[in-house]
């Protein structure tokens, strides 16, 4: 479980191993499984966006045809028709709110276990693996209450605070292996100068530190997007839904529209890939360095 | 950290020891200063509900009539094992599990073996594929209602097209197809989560240990067998609990497609406690059901552990 090492941005390759080795590309067969797998991910994708330009007649089947006929934008017209921009802004929102709290909090956390251990490496991990893994929908119900007490229901802020405290375990445990590969001296350095400890935090122990920080906040933010739950649970008015759930109630309500609902499919997708694009290396980090024990 | 007041020069001893008393006292109470906050927050929204979850499956507990909850000691537990429903859905949520672990690890190890090679342009190929796993699962459940519709889905028009099926069914109605068709589709979302954690256990295995078996007159398979698949053990365990784990766990990968349906032919165990709890506004037998899930997650969790505990000190 040597965490910290394979979770450090640089990966420093071994003297042993030359630097640069015969540049020989795989098999002709291994490049037609990549292009197979990549045709599996993209076609539904391609589909849904050339799909969103088609008039309701080719949708329909009645003028059957692969590509749409022209640039029609009609269905990307109907989605004014809907609350779909409310519920758009609405999950930016709870986004950029979870992710900055979360982060913050994490921070502190994880810099406090990186510094003052109490907790081992292994109990640590099995307190992040056990938070991961209760059942959203056992918490569902006392959730529900807990949040009606503080008077939180059908508000956004209810929200944000269950999301981060969801998005807390992963993000801290993630923090603390990257302040754990930050050298204790650097910040003693800045003690003698008379840095105090938490000023040391910022300016001297989380800038190396930062990869970390943005991997965590990339976890936080697809945790938000993809929440379904909760946000299905606890909020009732239509104007404070999030967009895992206004789209879900449009999918519902315009089941044969198929041409408006591709069109939102297609919006949703945009801002993704973008942050995705943006930060898709530390996307990568999550799943290979973060959760690998 | 001690070491730095010994070695100021111009202090008295007095001095000395009433700041190094002033730092261990600040010291103390710095831990609390630092994971306080995020301890709060997960205490309150994370540990009561869960003893609270618990402690409400002993209840008779319903929404209708807030405030009257009575002791029903196991009840609910004991209503639920002789409900030949519940050990119907328990079965398919095993099922659901298992059918995920072997196709989301076995497509895993393709993609991640077919990343692990000199492709062209392989940073590209790597990010295109990890798609699916960040655009949300409402999204999947769009696309592939669409893909799959019986008048505009393409999938139906093709088989009808070209004739390799005069009459396909409506795959998201059909009891038959229903299940099967989710676990792919599922799939399709989770694998490439799978195939990272994976391909990063396989970047973690030397080169030279291919080229002595390449050397060794070793074919593409046998170095897959007999080099790779050893050689990411762990990743391998990691991915069977994340995979097991989020199975159980899935609840949106079925309610936004068919809530469970057609006929509870989809039901598991999240979307009928779900359905218990909001829908027939049953939290007691509902809280019974999420416990019995997380006896169930605490259970993969412990084997996973002990699996892994009993290979440590290997590497990897």
């Amino acid at each position: 479980m040597s965490i910290v090492d394979e979770t450090l941005p640089a990966r420093r390759k071994s003297p042993t191993r030359p630097r640069r080795r015969e540049r020989r590309y795989a098999s002709p067969g291994a490049h037609a499984v990549a292009v197979l797998l990549l045709l599996g991910t993209l076609l539904p994708f391609a589909w849904m966006v050339l799909s969103s330009f088609k008039t309701p007649q080719e949708l329909n089947g009645v003028d059957k045809s692969l590509f749409p006929s022209g640039l029609y934008l009609g269905n990307y017209e109907k989605i004014a028709d809907t609350n779909f921009f409310t519920y758009f802004a609405n999950s930016v929102i709870v986004a950029a709110a979870t992710t900055t709290i979360a982060l913050l909090l994490a921070i502190l956390a994880g810099y406090g276990f990186a510094r003052f251990t109490f907790i081992g490496n292994r109990g640590m991990l099995l307190i992040v693996v056990a938070a991961q893994m209760f059942p959203a929908v056992m918490l569902a119900i006392p959730l529900f209450i807990t949040v009606k007490t503080l008077g939180l229901l059908d508000s956004l802020v209810g929200l944000i605070l269950v999301y981060v405290s969801f998005a807390l375990p992963f993000c801290i445990w993630l923090m603390r292996n990257y302040f754990m590969a930050v050298p204790v001296e650097t910040e003693e350095a800045a003690f003698i100068d008379g840095c105090s400890r938490f000023r040391a935090l910022w300016q001297v122990v989380l800038p190396p530190a930062l990869p970390g920080v943005m991997a965590a906040a990339v976890f936080t933010i697809i945790q938000v997007w993809e929440e379904f739950l909760y946000a299905n649970t606890f909020i009732d008015t239509d104007a404070k839904r999030t967009l895992s759930v206004g789209l879900n109630s449009l999918i519902g309500e315009f089941t044969t529209d198929w041409g408006r609902l591709l069109a939102a499919g297609v919006l949703v997708m945009i801002p993704v890939l973008a942050i995705f694009g943006y930060l898709q290396r530390y996307v990568t980090q999550i799943a290979g360095g973060g959760v690998k024990g | 950290m001690a070491t730095i007041t010994t070695e100021r020069p111009r202090t008295t001893p007095e001095q000395a020891a009433h700041a190094r008393k002033q730092r261990v006292r600040r010291q103390r109470l710095a831990p609390i200063l630092y994971i306080g906050p995020a301890f709060l927050a997960i205490a309150l929204i994370i540990g009561y509900p869960v003893f609270n979850a618990i402690g409400t499956s002993f209840l008779n507990a319903s929404l209708l009539a807030p405030g009257q909850d009575t002791f029903a000691g196991l009840d609910n537990f004991t209503a639920l094992f002789g409900d030949p429903t519940f050990w119907l859905v328990m079965g398919r949520t095993l099922t659901w599990a298992g059918a995920a672990l072997i196709v989301q690890v076995g497509l895993g190890l393709v993609i991640a073996n077919t990343l692990n090679k000199r492709l062209f342009a392989r940073g590209a190929v790597r990010t295109t594929l990890i798609v699916p796993w960040v655009v949300p699962t409402v999204l999947v459940a769009l696309i592939w209602r669409f893909l799959l519709d019986p008048v505009s889905g393409p999938i139906n028009g093709l088989l009808r097209d070209t004739g390799l099926w005069e009459n396909p069914p409506v795959w998201l109605a059909d009891t038959r197809f229903v299940l099967p068709v989710l676990v792919l589709i599922s799939a399709w979302k989770w694998t490439p989560f799978t195939a990272v954690i994976l391909l990063a256990g396989m970047q973690q295995i030397p080169p030279e240990q291919h080229e002595a078996a390449m050397m060794d007159g070793a074919n593409a398979w046998q170095r897959f067998r007999n080099v790779t698949v050893p050689g990411i053990r762990t990743s391998l365990a990691l991915v069977t609990l994340t995979t097991i784990s989020g199975a159980i766990n899935n609840f949106n990968g079925i309610w936004l497609f068919t809530r469970g349906g057609p006929v509870g032919a989809t039901e598991i165990l999240t979307t009928m406690a779900y359905r218990t709890a909001f829908i027939e506004f049953d939290f007691g037998r509902a809280a019974a059901i999420s416990v019995i899930i997380f006896v169930m997650m605490m259970a993969v969790a412990v084997v996973y552990f002990y699996v892994v505990e009993g290979r440590k000190g290997d590497k990897r």
